[in-house]
């Protein structure tokens, strides 16, 4: 039996949301608030949009509140009107995509009111929604999180964050271990998870950071990666997803919980955001940076690699 | 008068991304003084190394390339101010991905080499092409490419059981 992870203030957090949505709407400061909301399936949750302040406490926040909101936020999805200020509803992880959006000018920090949430933690994407968090039934993200509580937001509920024990860093072990393995190992092991790929985009629709109107992977002419699910534009994909990701995931692993492969997909990322660490001691941060390690450089950058 | 052309049993082939201001007037000066250099490598010329994608790479390796060869100028020396510096972070991070990903760093060169480095250019072609040579040809994406349908595990214990069961 693992040890469960103290959640009891989610409870708390639900009820300063709900109260906190209703005054803002009701008080004319958001448009709409972007939170979670019960599922059809027992403890499911799903993201809501809340326009009425006589609806606010649709609004809660449970161990299955996975879904990372900044991502309706961005220009490519354009369901959220663009009309006053908009509530939206962040965990840590989720308000570093955040400030990496903003980073890159898409969104204006003036434009939003953050409801900040102190988060232990939430479920991974393999366990049924109304499981209990434990060290087994926890996303492996979170066992690597750095950023419980959110600074920098307009609002956050008054409670005490619960220490958590430390839990085994999921990532940074499978990474170390792929490390250790021959190239050709690596290939194989990476083959096998491509060849699984369907080709579904899952993993670009729910990256904040995926915002391109035109992805240079469906345009034709010149076709860059082939667009069918075989074998080699899979592998093509995927590189180049990792690619263009570089220096700006800020790690919500949404595209690994949307996988309906299982694609260990965050695997890459964690991977380019440790090796842009160690080159340009850069991490995905809860600060405003203009610049990214891959859009900035310096004349003493490391060309060791280069005859 | 050209010297006894050596026979081999595998010709790799190169492909060089260079930038025109720079390695590709230093590969014609490599030419107009009647350097030897490999025919091996086909020579792609862009303006700027900054304008030379990661993705351009992967289709020369997935289009059948044996090894590739980036080349532009020198830091400080870019015609565009500091495409060369943005190309440096970009293939550092590039080659850690390859390399993640499971594939041989030694088929990809990167390299320095300005309009007077005739000679440069020719010694890093030579260097690459006969390290390729020796390491035979890039089997992997060229697998990959002849492989039609996703091959995700399909014969699975639970899908025997269910066919035995019909």
């Amino acid at each position: 039996m693992t040890q469960p992870i103290d959640t009891s203030i989610y409870a708390a957090i639900t009820e300063a949301i709900q109260a906190e949505a209703k005054r803002l709407l009701s008080e004319g400061q958001v448009s709409v608030v972007i939170g979670y909301a019960a599922g059809r399936r027992k403890g499911s949750v799903q993201p809501v949009v809340v326009s009425d302040a006589a609806i606010a406490d649709k609004l809660i926040f449970t161990p299955a509140s996975v879904n990372n909101l900044a991502v309706y936020l961005t220009k490519a999805k354009k369901e959220i009107p663009k009309s006053g200020k908009i509530g939206v509803v962040v965990k840590g992880c989720d308000l570093k995509a955040l400030v990496g959006l903003m980073g890159e000018s898409q969104l204006k920090r003036e434009e939003l009111y953050l409801i900040g949430v102190p988060c232990a933690g939430v479920l991974a994407s393999t366990v049924q929604p109304d499981t209990v968090l434990t060290a087994d039934t926890i996303a492996s993200k979170c066992c690597e999180c750095d950023a419980h509580l959110p600074t920098g937001c307009d609002f956050v509920p008054n409670v005490t964050l619960p220490t958590r024990p430390q839990l085994e860093w999921k990532y940074a072990a499978e990474i170390a271990r792929l490390e250790a393995l021959t190239p050709a190992e690596r290939w194989s092991f990476w083959k096998e998870q491509f060849a699984k790929c369907i080709k579904c985009y899952a993993c670009r629709q729910v990256c904040p950071f995926c915002f391109c109107e035109q992805c240079l992977c469906d345009r034709n002419k010149p076709q860059m990666v082939e667009s069918t699910p075989r074998p080699a534009g899979n592998t093509a994909w995927h590189i180049v997803r990792a690619m263009h990701l570089a220096g700006r995931c800020a790690g919500c692993a949404e595209c690994e919980r949307v996988c309906p492969m299982d694609i260990p997909l965050n695997l890459l990322n964690r991977k380019m955001a440790k090796e842009l660490k160690e080159l340009y001691d850069y991490e995905a941060s809860l600060e405003v940076n203009e610049k990214g390690p891959l859009t900035s450089y310096t004349d003493k950058d490391d060309q060791s690699f280069i005859k | 008068m050209h010297p006894e052309k050596q026979k081999n049993d595998f010709e790799p082939k190169i492909i060089a991304f260079v930038c025109t201001w720079c390695t590709y007037a230093g590969a014609d000066l490599a030419g107009t003084s009647r350097m030897q250099y490999p025919a091996n490598v086909r020579v792609l010329k862009f303006p700027c190394t900054g304008r030379i994608d990661p993705v351009f790479i992967l289709k020369a390796f997935q289009q059948g390339a044996d090894g590739v060869l980036v080349s532009g100028c020198h830091p400080g020396d870019c015609h565009y101010i500091a495409g060369n510096f943005h190309a440096r972070r970009r293939f550092a991070a590039f080659r850690k991905l390859l390399e993640f990903i499971g594939v041989d760093l030694d088929r990809l060169q990167f390299s320095w080499v300005s309009a007077a480095e005739g000679g440069k250019w020719v010694e890093v072609v030579t260097d690459l092409t006969e390290k390729v040579r020796a390491m035979g040809p890039m089997a992997e994406f060229k697998e990959l490419a002849m492989e039609e349908q996703w091959s995700g595990a399909i014969n699975t214990s639970e899908l025997k059981e269910a066919y035995e069961a019909i």
